[in-house]
């Protein structure tokens, strides 16, 4: 993962695929770099590092980022 | 990654107050988006690419066993193979060794060898230079 201003770039070398990912992308990867989580676990470790917005419903906001890394293949449920 | 968030072990304490505050989104908010390789999408095309041999510039010529382009009637060099050889039977005869249909091993040989002295800006680089990048 090369991070650049705002964004990171993470290239998967066996597909040739380049995925350009905005926070909290970047940020929910590394947190599970930590390890498998469930998305309340992974909130948690998120809850840990960063700040957030009281006003934003969490775990729907975390379900759709996570879906959206799932589709892209960056992550999958066990 | 923007990480200026001074907490070390201090869990269950007052918040620093320099925490970064990451914004998760609404629903709608996309922030992946992959870029898939332009040849994956052209793979099609890269087997339908041709490459002239000898170029345009040099037609007549014929070509030594080494691929270079010589005079005509050079002894031990080939006629040229008269039609455009098409990607998909030249990322075979390079990959595989064998022969371009319609022509002995020799000959396949003496072409293939022209095709890997090409170099940019002559035609049929492009093709080839596509049929290298798709190498699994």
């Amino acid at each position: 993962m090369i991070a650049l201003d705002g964004v990171a770039l993470i290239f998967h070398r066996p597909s040739g695929l380049t995925h350009i990912v905005a926070p909290p992308a970047p940020q929910i990867l590394e947190a599970l770099g930590e390890g498998d989580a469930d998305p309340a676990a992974l909130l948690d470790r998120l809850k840990r590092d960063y700040d957030f917005d009281d006003s934003e419903d969490l775990e729907a906001a975390l379900e759709a980022r996570l879906t959206e890394l799932e589709t892209s293949g960056l992550v999958w449920r066990a | 990654m923007a990480e200026d968030s001074e907490e070390t072990g201090e869990q269950g304490m007052a918040k620093p107050s320099r925490r970064h505050v990451l914004m998760m989104g609404g629903a709608a908010a996309s922030t992946v988006v992959t870029v898939r390789p332009a040849l994956a999408q052209t793979a099609g095309s890269i087997m339908a690419c041709e490459i002239p041999i000898p170029d345009p510039g040099r037609m007549g010529n014929y070509i030594a066993a080494d691929g270079s382009v010589v005079p005509p009637g050079t002894p031990g060099a080939f006629p040229p193979p008269g039609r455009n050889l098409v990607g998909e039977e030249v990322r075979d005869a390079l990959q595989g060794g064998g022969t371009i249909r319609g022509y002995g091993y020799e000959e396949s040989q003496a072409y293939t060898n022209y095709i890997r002295r090409l170099q940019s800006g002559m035609s049929g680089f492009t093709c080839y230079a596509s049929i290298q990048m798709s190498r699994g």
